[in-house]
C-alpha cells in the first residue's frame, strides 16, 4: 500500500530522519508515521515554527508497506537515502564517531614535509585560518540558537565547504592547484580517521572531500586542517573556488612556465575578495604552462595559458566562458599575450562583468558561458576591454615586488640525482614494473627524475577515493621517494611529482605491496565518475557502480585498447566532465530507471571538443556491453597506432552507432 | 531603522540618501550624478545579489567621495567586505539588529584580501 512521510535531515548531524509524530524524529525509516497525501500535506504545515532549529530540508516521500510490516521509498534516490550508498554496504552501521573519545595528536606536530615545495604559510596565515575555523564555530553556534536562518545559514557554511548531501554533511577541503604536502596528506588521513568513516574521495578540482561529517565535528576538522595550512574556504558557494593546475606544474618535460606561481597568486588574490565573494554563481579558474593541456583549461569559466613573450618574459593567454552542466561551452579567447603585471586586472575586469551582468533569475543560465552567448562573444570582450580600460592605473597591478613575496615562499626544490641506469635494467628484468613504467610515469625536466602516478582506478574500486591508511602510506612513500611532495590530479589519480629514475624500482615494490600499483594511467579504466545518487543530493543516476562494471569488464584488455578517456557523471550538471570524455556517460533518471547517454569525441587536452550524443540511452546494466560495442568496433577500424578519438575524428561516429544500436 | 557607521556605531540623526539606487544599476546612468551627491545608498534585494558590491567599488573608483550606504538585506557576516568594497555607512536589515554588526567586528580579523595581507607583511619584513 502507497503511504507518505514526513523525511528530513538532522541539523547536527545531517543524518536522514523521519517524522515519528509525537516520538519527535527517528533516524529509523521503520518508526516514521505514516500518512495519506492530504495527511502529510497537514502534517508538514502542522510542524512547529522552531522546527528549522533541528531538522532540515523537510518534505513528503512516498513509501509502500510490504505485507510483513516493512516501508520502502518509491524512489529509488529516496531508497538510497533511507539505506546508504549502495557501493558501501561494507560501513559498520550505526554512530561512526564517539565524540568523547580523546583524539590523538596531530601529525603536523611531529614533522612540516620541509622539503615539499608547497607555498610556505608563515604563523599570519596559520592565525588567518584558525581565525576563519572559529568564525564557522560562531556560525554553526549563531544558527543553532536560531539567530541565522536556514536560508542565511546555507550560503555561509558553503563557503567553507560544508554541503548537505543525502545521508550526512560532506566537507570539502581545498588543495590550492592539487598540491600537497606529506604531513597535509596525513592530516587529511587524521580527519578521515577520526571525523569520518576512514576514507575520502579526490575530485576532478584536486580536491578532497569528506562524505560523513557532522556539522558540530566540523569546526574542529577545520581547525586540525588549519594546523596543516587547510581549509574549506570557497571550496563551495557563488565565488572563486579553487584554481587548478597541470598535476605535473613545475616538474614537466614540457613546461615552459612553472603555473604554480600564478595559481598561487590567483588563490590569494580571489581568497576573501570583498566584490566576487556573492556572484551570479560559481567561478572556476584553470591555469596551465605547457603546451599540453592535463587541467582541461578550456572548459573552465577563466583559463590562463602561461607562456613566454618575445623577450623571454611570462605573459598570459587569457579564455573566458568555459563550462560544462547542462550547456556546455568551451571558453573564448580574449587575450593572447597579456603582460604578467596586467594578469589581476584583466581577471577583475572580466569578474566585474559578469557579477554586474550575469542572470541571477535562473540558476541554469546564471554561468559565465551563457551570459558570453547570450551577449555574443565580440560585444562581451569588448565590454570586459572596456572595464579594463576604465580601471585606476594602479589598481590590483601585479607588481615585480608581489611576484617575488609570493616566490619567496616557495621553497626551490633541486634534483642533483642523475640516471644511474638501475631503473633500465631493472625493467629489461621485470616485465610488470616495466608496464606500470610506461603506463604511469610522466617525464620530468630533470633527466634522472620522473613523475610517477599513483592510480586511485583499481579495478571494482570507486574513482578517486583512498582509504585513511592508503593516504598515510603515500604520505610515506612521498617523503621517502619525492621531496615529502604529493599533487592530486584532475583526473582523480595522486602523483609523486620528483621520483629519481634509480629509485622506481623500490617505489614500484613499496605500491604493489600497498595494492597500489595499479598500471592503468589514460587507459579505459582509469574513469573519472562524479560520487553520484550514491552520495550527492543532486544526481539522477548512480555513477560509481557504472564505473566498476565498465572497469571489471574491460581491464583484461584495457592495454591492448590503449589511450581511452571515460568519464561518467550521475547528472546534468557534469561534475564527471562527459561532455569532454573521449567517451563520455551521462545518467538519468527515465521512470524510475537508470539510463546513460552516450556522448564520444569529447577531448579535455589542446584540442579541447564537446562530445556529440549518438542516439537514445543505454539502462545502467547494459553500458558495459555497450562499451564492449563501442571498442569492438574501434580495435576492427583503427590504424595501427590509432587511439580511439583519432579513429573517431577520422571516422566520424557512425561506426560507433551502428556498433552500439545494431543489436538492439 | 537604525543608521550605523563602520564602527557598527549607531549613527543618530544620519542624513537621508540623496540617492537610492537598486543593485542592477548601470554605472553609466548614475556618472552624471555623483558630483552632487553627499549620500547613495545601494539596495540590496537579498544578502546573495552581489551586484552591489560591485556597484560600490565601481562608483568609487569613479571618484565619489561621499557617504556610501548598504541598505536592504545583508547579513553580519558581510560587514567586511562591504567595507572592503567602499560603503561607509549601514542600515541594518529588521532581522539583524545593530548589535549583530558589532559582534561581527569583536573577533579578531585580518581584513581585506589575502594577497594585500601577503605583501603588506613582505613589506614591513623587508
Amino acid at each position: 500500500m502507497q503511504f507518505w512521510t514526513i523525511t528530513g535531515n538532522r541539523l547536527s548531524d545531517g543524518v536522514s530522519v523521519w517524522y515519528a509524530g509525537e516520538r519527535g524524529w527517528s533516524a529509523q525509516l521503520d518508526e516514521a508515521a505514516l500518512f495519506d497525501e492530504p495527511g502529510s500535506r497537514a502534517a508538514l504545515a502542522a510542524l512547529p515554527a522552531d522546527t528549522e532549529l533541528e531538522v532540515v530540508e523537510i518534505n513528503a516521500v512516498a513509501v509502500t508497506r510490504q505485507a510483513d510490516g516493512m516501508i520502502i521509498p518509491v524512489a529509488h534516490r529516496e531508497q538510497i537515502r533511507a539505506r546508504g550508498p549502495s557501493v558501501r554496504t561494507d560501513l559498520p552501521a550505526g554512530p561512526w564517531r564517539d565524540a568523547a573519545a580523546p583524539l590523538p595528536p596531530l601529525p603536523s606536530s611531529r614533522s612540516c614535509s620541509p622539503f615539499a615545495g608547497i607555498y610556505r604559510y608563515d604563523e599570519y596565515d596559520r592565525e588567518f585560518l584558525r581565525q576563519r575555523a572559529r568564525e564557522f564555530a560562531t556560525q554553526v553556534e549563531r544558527r543553532r540558537r536560531g539567530e541565522l536562518s536556514e536560508e542565511e545559514f546555507k550560503p555561509l557554511r558553503l563557503l567553507n565547504g560544508v554541503y548537505l548531501q543525502l545521508h550526512a554533511y560532506m566537507l570539502r577541503i581545498a588543495i590550492p592547484y592539487g598540491v600537497l604536502s606529506s604531513t597535509q596528506l596525513r592530516q587529511l588521513a587524521y580527519v578521515a580517521r577520526h571525523f569520518d568513516r576512514g576514507y575520502g574521495h579526490f575530485t576532478t578540482r584536486q580536491n578532497i572531500q569528506f562524505n560523513w561529517l557532522r556539522l558540530e565535528d566540523v569546526p574542529a576538522a577545520l581547525a586540525a586542517l588549519a594546523e596543516a595550512d587547510m581549509h574549506g574556504i570557497q571550496t563551495s558557494g557563488n565565488c572563486i573556488r579553487n584554481i587548478t593546475t597541470d598535476e605535473f606544474a613545475g616538474a614537466a618535460a614540457d613546461e615552459t612556465v612553472d603555473p604554480r606561481l600564478y595559481a598561487e597568486i590567483l588563490r590569494q588574490w580571489s581568497t576573501d575578495h570583498p566584490e566576487f565573494t556573492y556572484l551570479p554563481r560559481k567561478f572556476k579558474i584553470a591555469i596551465i604552462g605547457a603546451g599540453h593541456d592535463r587541467a582541461a583549461m578550456r572548459a573552465h569559466d577563466i583559463g590562463l595559458e602561461a607562456h613566454r613573450g618575445a623577450a623571454g618574459e611570462p605573459v598570459f593567454r587569457v579564455f573566458a566562458g568555459g563550462g560544462l552542466g547542462r550547456t556546455p561551452h568551451l571558453a573564448i579567447q580574449l587575450r593572447d599575450d597579456l603582460p604578467e603585471a596586467e594578469l589581476l586586472r584583466y581577471c577583475e575586469a572580466i569578474l566585474r562583468v559578469y557579477n554586474a551582468l550575469g542572470r541571477r533569475d535562473n540558476l541554469y543560465k546564471a554561468r559565465i558561458k551563457i551570459l558570453i552567448r547570450e551577449m555574443k562573444p565580440e560585444a562581451f570582450i569588448r565590454m570586459v576591454e572596456d572595464e579594463y580600460a576604465a580601471l585606476p592605473p594602479d589598481y590590483a597591478r601585479l607588481t615585480p615586488e608581489i611576484v617575488a613575496a609570493v616566490a619567496a615562499r616557495f621553497p626551490a626544490p633541486e634534483f642533483p640525482r642523475q640516471d644511474g641506469g638501475v631503473l633500465k635494467a631493472a625493467m629489461l628484468d621485470d616485465r610488470v614494473l616495466a608496464a606500470w613504467v610506461r603506463q604511469n610515469t610522466h617525464p620530468h625536466k630533470a633527466p634522472g627524475y620522473v613523475s610517477a602516478v599513483i592510480s586511485l582506478k583499481p579495478v571494482g574500486g570507486i574513482p578517486g577515493d583512498a582509504s585513511a591508511g592508503e593516504m598515510e602510506t603515500i604520505a610515506d612513500l612521498a617523503d621517502a621517494y619525492s621531496h615529502g611532495e604529493i599533487r592530486v590530479s584532475h583526473v582523480q589519480n595522486l602523483v609523486l611529482p620528483h621520483v629519481p629514475k634509480d629509485e622506481v624500482p623500490a617505489l614500484f615494490q613499496a605500491l604493489t605491496k600497498a595494492g597500489l600499483a595499479t598500471d592503468n594511467i589514460g587507459l579505459v579504466t582509469d574513469i573519472i565518475a562524479c560520487p553520484g545518487m550514491d552520495y550527492c543530493t543532486l544526481a539522477t543516476a548512480r555513477s560509481i557502480p557504472v564505473a566498476q562494471g565498465i572497469a571489471e569488464r574491460l581491464a583484461p584488455r584495457q592495454h591492448e585498447i590503449g589511450t581511452l578517456h571515460v568519464n561518467i557523471s550521475g547528472c546534468i550538471n557534469a561534475c564527471g566532465h562527459h561532455h569532454v570524455g573521449h567517451i563520455g556517460l551521462l545518467g538519468v533518471d527515465r521512470n524510475g530507471e537508470e539510463v546513460y547517454q552516450i556522448t564520444l569525441g569529447g577531448a579535455a587536452d589542446e584540442r579541447a571538443a564537446i562530445g556529440r550524443i549518438i542516439g537514445p540511452a543505454v539502462p545502467a546494466a547494459q553500458v558495459p556491453e555497450a562499451m564492449e560495442a563501442l571498442i569492438g568496433a574501434y580495435l576492427a577500424i583503427r590504424a595501427p597506432g590509432e587511439r580511439f578519438i583519432d579513429t573517431y575524428r577520422r571516422l566520424g561516429a557512425e561506426p560507433f552507432k551502428e556498433a552500439v544500436y545494431a543489436s538492439h | 531603522m537604525p543608521v550605523i557607521d563602520a564602527e557598527a556605531r549607531i549613527l543618530p540623526g544620519a542624513a537621508p540618501p540623496d540617492e537610492v539606487l537598486p543593485s542592477d544599476t548601470r554605472l553609466e546612468a548614475v556618472l552624471p550624478r555623483l558630483a552632487a551627491a553627499r549620500v547613495i545608498a545601494i539596495t540590496f534585494s537579498q544578502f546573495r545579489d552581489g551586484r552591489g558590491f560591485s556597484l560600490a567599488r565601481a562608483l568609487r573608483q569613479h571618484g565619489y567621495r561621499g557617504d556610501l550606504r548598504a541598505t536592504g538585506h545583508f547579513l553580519p557576516d558581510q560587514f567586511q567586505a562591504l567595507k572592503g568594497c567602499g560603503f561607509t555607512s549601514f542600515e541594518p536589515p529588521p532581522e539583524h539588529a545593530p548589535a549583530q554588526f558589532a559582534a561581527a567586528l569583536a573577533a579578531p580579523h585580518q581584513p581585506g584580501q589575502l594577497l594585500r595581507r601577503t605583501v603588506t607583511r613582505a613589506r614591513e619584513a623587508g
